[in-house]
């Protein structure tokens, strides 16, 4: 009999541990380890951000579908991680503090044959002084709960407007090394529409304050696609669009300090500035959510299985070379830790060899360049390969038996602009391999033929039919194997 | 002859200097029929991608 313990019920982790409940016979446990009670369908938080979907649209309980598929949920967050086990025994364990289930506080440890840690990231909203809902000025959509806040704060401003007072929207990252500019792209297309739709557009100045030192680069170098024959960047796309719908941009920045309508930056330049706001919305830089690990004397080896950005290290070339010689193979196939065999990070969790964007440095020395996305697609693909692995392992191989590199496979990705089922738009994405690879691919990094984006209605389709797609997959409705990562 | 679509932009702005959508390009992004049919070319291309990345 074996023990997987997954940590994080998140979009990979979610996704591995209820592959490996239908794969593996009921002899064996599958247990996560999770502190919210609910799932919540982080892409349509931007829809709650506007006030199109409800929170209770984005998320369900978790309780009764881990119950229905005999998973062993303990609603906790892991605390720390001893791969060796303890001085009186080998078998390895964690430790986990309840946050729910009447146990709230209560500690407790659990061994595990094999760890899967899928733990997300940590909003590091600490990290840029006055940044986030929580004792900050700017909101956040990373959250369903961050999201409803948003939305009843856009609400006061689209009053003010249709008031007729003047309203400064800034939306995009809070620090030089933030992540996920996808999501703030969303929200800053959706709340045009939004302002659009109430009259009130032109009252308002929107703003696109970003870490990205060309638009259209999102943390992954760019990308180049076919069109009206020509090969042609996303930043070409991407400020046509910005411009299209009349909003500035102020590129290469990292947000130092935000205060009561006003955000401090630096530049690229080494210069510093600020921009007056009545609504923010910036995305925090994201971190390792802080995990600790412990040998079997108890001394702490965090060091050594953690990045020190708090991500776990896996198959990936963490060398530390510099730009010129970054190769596809870098990126982790497996996702298995090189020292403990039988743990596993993926999705946001696992830590990235390097960036993909070209690493920036100000006069100052402060680094500003996005870091790498893990988007849904590729980490649920993480999370179903890791589960075969582990299935395999558990039925006799000797390694890991399936890959999924971020330089070997693709990604779809639908970035909404806009909700409405004839005036909604979005832009369908597809990027293959998502880290680019120039040896493979000179030039451009992609291959052109599986690189694609287009904006229209057909994109707000589609990412409105997925949003009900995986809230049905999470949910293992009836076909929901059947539904693609 | 004034063009609706660049109105907006300021001269030797950053927005002015990269390339705005005439009225073909927006109408045809929410045109319902066109839409369809991007609908079903898209999801062909995901779903090419899809089997690529999954081997
Ligand atoms: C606003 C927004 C919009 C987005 N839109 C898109 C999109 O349109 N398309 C797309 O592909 N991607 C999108 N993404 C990215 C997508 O949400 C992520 O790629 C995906 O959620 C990553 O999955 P994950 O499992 O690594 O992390 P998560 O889904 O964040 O899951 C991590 C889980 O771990 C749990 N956890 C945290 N700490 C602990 C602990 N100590 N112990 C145990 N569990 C813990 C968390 O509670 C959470 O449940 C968006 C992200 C945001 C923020």
């Amino acid at each position: 009999m074996a023990r997987v313990v997954v940590m994080g019920g998140g979009v990979s982790g979610h996704t591995a541990a209820t592959f490996l409940r239908d794969w593996l016979s009921a002899d064996h446990e599958v247990v996560v380890v999770t502190p919210n009670s609910k799932w919540n369908w982080i892409p349509s938080n931007i829809w709650v951000g506007v006030g199109r979907m409800k929170k209770e649209d984005v998320v369900f309980d978790l309780d009764p579908v881990y119950k229905k598929a005999n998973i062993d949920y303990r609603q906790a967050k892991a605390l720390t991680i001893h791969p060796e086990g303890s001085k009186e025994s080998d078998t390895p364990f964690i430790t986990i503090e309840y946050t729910g289930q009447g146990k709230e506080g209560e500690k407790e440890e659990l061994t595990y044959d094999y760890l899967i840690n899928a733990t997300g990231p940590k909003l590091n909203f600490a990290a840029t002084e006055g940044l986030g809902p929580h004792g900050g000025h700017t909101v956040s959509v990373c959250t369903a709960d961050h999201a409803v806040h948003a939305n009843e704060e856009l609400h006061k401003v689209i009053a003010k407007l249709k008031a007729g007072e003047k309203q400064t929207l800034v939306i995009g990252t809070g620090h030089g090394m933030c992540t996920c500019q996808g999501a703030a792209f969303e929200y800053i297309f959706n709340i045009d529409h939004e302002l659009r739709a109430a009259g009130v557009r032109d009252k308002a100045e929107v703003i696109w304050l970003t870490n990205e030192s060309f638009l259209g680069d999102f943390g992954m170098g760019g990308m180049h696609v076919k069109r009206g024959g020509y090969i042609a960047s996303s930043k070409i796309f991407a400020e046509s669009l910005f411009a299209e719908h009349d909003m500035e941009w102020i590129l290469g920045t990292h947000v130092t300090k935000v205060e009561e309508g006003k955000i401090h930056y630096e530049t690229l330049d080494g210069d510093t500035d600020f921009q007056e706001f009545d609504f923010a919305m910036l995305i925090p830089p994201f971190g390792g959510v802080g995990l600790k690990a412990y040998d079997k004397e108890g001394a702490d080896i965090t060091d050594k299985v953690f990045a020190p950005n708090g991500f776990m290290k896996v198959d990936a070339d963490y060398s530390g070379k510099p730009y010129e010689e970054w190769k596809a193979s870098d990126w982790p196939r497996t996702l298995q830790n090189p020292d403990y065999k039988n743990m596993f990070a993926v999705g946001i969790a696992f830590a990235p060899p390097h960036l993909m964007s070209k690493p920036m440095k100000n006069p100052n020395g402060t680094p500003i360049n996005p870091t790498p996305p893990r988007t849904g697609m590729p980490s649920a693909m993480m999370g179903k390969a890791v589960a075969q692995s582990i299935r395999d392992m558990i039925n006799g191989a000797k390694e890991p038996t399936h890959t999924a590199s971020m330089s070997e496979m693709g990604a779809a990705c639908v970035a909404s602009a806009g909700a409405g089922f004839f005036s909604g738009k979005a832009v369908s994405m597809t990027v293959y391999p998502v880290v680019p690879d120039y040896e493979k691919y000179p030039g451009v990094g992609r291959d052109l033929s599986y690189t694609t984006g287009e904006i229209g209605l057909a994109g707000h389709w589609i990412k409105h039919f997925l949003h009900y797609a995986f809230m049905w997959k999470a949910q293992l409705k009836p076909g929901w194997k059947i539904i693609p990562e | 002859m004034a063009h609706q679509h660049v109105e907006h932009l300021d001269p030797y702005s950053p927005q002015s200097g990269t390339m705005i959508p005439g009225g073909l390009v927006k109408f045809m992004r929410t045109c319902v029929l066109w839409q369809i049919i991007r609908f079903l070319v898209i999801n062909l291309r995901m779903t090419k991608l899809i089997l690529k990345s999954h081997h």
